[in-house]
């Protein structure tokens, strides 16, 4: 059998708002393409596309790709713009490799998602939470899709337990005054701050947390831990040593798991990439994306959706994070949930694993209650 | 009152497509399934569509059914325009003719065919809510209409306890709410029991001429 040659789209924004996500994920790609080549069985051959963080260059770039004939694409972050390309997809029948976690509802026969969904993010967070004590929370995130959906499940599964919510606040996505915000949280005195922002809004948010706590003479980690679950290692480093310590995350990947097969992934990625961004989950994804990709395009021995989609299903790849496989009917992979306390090198150590990889539930149909359940008090609060 | 409760998660559901055999169902199967349905197909080929909807559970049952089809043989519940279970359409030809079929089969949530994977939690999600929550309001308003019926028996009771017992009206009320509700039933079921248990008038005493001299 002669080497097969295949063209594959890479559609991450590496500039923009979120680019330093985009940059780890590319890394992440780009590494498994080199490991892929390296090995001889087929040859991958990316074309890089940048959309800046701009819904319309996704839409341009996703069909400029497809319109080169090529099949197959690993890309987006957001879930905005991977929601603007599926239809480009399902009209010309490609498959998008999405390696991000997402807040779930959503299933596409043309996307492959390799990034965890809610029931490997959200649910195990609260119920570690829940498992130790915290049955109060303060939930403060950006205004969009990702935080609202986290905030249901919490505030749900808090009523469930006897808990509550006891505020909850929305910031535009960059807002950096956070000041009224912490006063709030302070006054609450909450069991833990379930954090949902991103970016800028929330390395700004954990330092100015930590200080307003340290000037009330008050031991934040211990006192007011703050949970989120799309926490990483280069938002971490964007924090800043003074308040990087201390903090709750889940996710499926840690740079710190302890296996031989992930001390290899971190190593061929830091030689690789010397001067970063650190791996993170994302960049974890991405690296599976592509290596399913390559697997599944060898052994079909076609480029056609549907015979690589029935491929990929069939596989079991050995990840960083452990043994990956994708579930066929959601097409969203399998994958071990973990919970990780941040430390001063900008790390985490893991606290909790899952014993095994969890099938994925994007619907949240056996993690949901049927019934929506209600807090005792009422939700809705004026703000000034 | 209780309000609706929202249901958002149909796992253990079954739904019953009712759809001309050929009709391209895979997507909405399979959506189905990944939603935690159970789907059943109920119209066996060359039959015209019928559905018992008595023989449905409303906790269990969604019915979602295709609007080209003729459609007699499936109506709603005789009682009333709502169907005992919640009922999604799917439309094909968007005409008046067949739309107005849907409505009154009490379609509360519609997909438009083709159907697309992502439309249908959307479509479930509304034609489930919507009908407990009309069904929440049916059974509020046939509360109040058979209360209304019964404030006949509640002025017939007030009146004579005013005349028997030479209260004012107010105190009446008073009396016979606590006596309901120490009978542990509604004011007009209590009232009723009372004015059937004797229902000739009292003839008005000479009382009131007497005190009037």
């Amino acid at each position: 059998m002669g080497l097969s040659h295949h063209s594959i789209g890479i559609l991450f924004s590496t500039d923009g708002p979120y680019g330093l996500v985009g940059r780890a994920m590319l890394n992440g790609a780009r590494l498994a393409v080199e490991e892929v080549n390296a090995q001889g069985d087929i040859t991958l051959e990316p074309v890089i596309c940048d959309p800046q963080g701009a819904l319309a260059g996704y839409v341009a770039g996703a069909e400029q790709l497809l319109g080169a004939g090529i099949r197959h694409v690993v890309g987006c972050y957001t879930s905005s713009s991977r929601k603007e390309i599926i239809p480009i997809f399902e009209k010309r029948d490609g498959l998008l490799w999405y390696p991000s976690h997402y807040e779930g509802f959503e299933t596409s026969a043309n996307v492959i998602y390799t990034g965890a969904a809610p029931n490997q993010h959200i649910v195990p967070l609260v119920r570690y939470l829940l498992a130790r004590g915290g049955r109060t929370a303060f939930c403060v995130g950006s205004n969009y899709i990702w935080a609202w959906e986290n905030n249901r499940i919490l505030r749900e599964t808090l009523a469930i337990a006897g808990g509550q919510v006891t505020g909850e606040r929305y910031l535009a996505v960059g807002e950096t005054a956070l000041g009224q915000v912490i006063e709030a949280i302070l006054d609450a005195k909450p069991d833990f701050v379930f954090n949902t922002l991103i970016g800028t809004s929330a390395y700004r948010f954990f330092r100015d947390f930590r200080n307003a706590c340290r000037a009330r003479g008050i031991d934040q980690p211990r006192t007011l831990p703050v949970a989120s679950c799309s926490l990483a290692e280069p938002e971490l480093e964007a924090i800043g040593p003074e308040a990087v310590d201390g903090h709750l995350s889940s996710s499926v990947y840690f740079t710190s798991i302890d296996s031989p097969r992930n001390r290899a992934f971190t190593a061929a990625y830091a030689a690789r990439f010397p001067d970063g961004p650190t791996a993170s989950a994302d960049t974890e994804s991405s690296y599976i994306a592509v290596h399913l990709l390559a697997r599944a395009l060898a052994r079909a021995g076609t480029e056609d959706a549907a015979t690589v989609r029935r491929t990929a299903c069939m596989d079991a790849f050995d990840a960083p994070q452990g043994p990956v496989r994708l579930d066929e009917t959601t097409l969203h992979a399998c994958l071990t949930p973990r919970i990780g306390l941040s430390t001063a090198a900008a790390r985490f150590s893991i606290v909790a694993q899952a014993d095994e990889p969890v099938a994925p539930d994007p619907y949240l149909v056996r993690s949901d209650p049927r019934v929506v359940p209600v807090s005792r008090r009422p939700r809705l609060r004026v703000v000034p | 009152m209780t309000n609706p409760r929202l249901i958002q998660n149909f796992s253990g559901a079954q739904a019953l497509l009712i759809a001309p055999p050929g009709t391209a169902t895979d997507v909405l199967a399979g959506t189905l399934l990944k939603l935690g349905l159970t789907v059943a197909s109920v119209v066996p080929a060359g039959e015209a569509p019928w559905l018992d909807f008595e023989s449905l559970d409303p906790e269990r049952h969604i019915v979602i059914v295709d609007g080209d089809l003729p459609l007699p043989g499936i109506a709603a519940s005789a009682v009333s325009d709502l169907p005992p279970v919640p009922v999604v359409g799917l439309v094909g030809a968007e005409a008046p003719s067949r739309l107005k079929g849907l409505l009154q089969l009490g379609a509360t949530g519609l997909l438009r065919k083709p159907i697309h994977g992502a439309s249908v939690y959307a479509a479930l999600f509304l034609a489930v809510n919507e009908h407990n929550r009309r069904r929440v309001l049916e059974e509020r308003l046939a509360r109040h209409e058979e209360r209304r019926r019964g404030r006949r028996h509640v002025v017939k009771a007030i009146l004579r306890l005013m005349q028997e017992h030479g209260l004012d009206d107010d105190a009446a009320y008073e009396a016979l709410r606590r006596e309901a509700m120490r009978a542990r039933q509604p004011l007009e079921a209590y009232c009723e029991t009372l004015i059937r248990a004797r229902p000739s008038p009292v003839a008005p005493t000479v009382a009131p001429r007497l005190a009037r001299s």
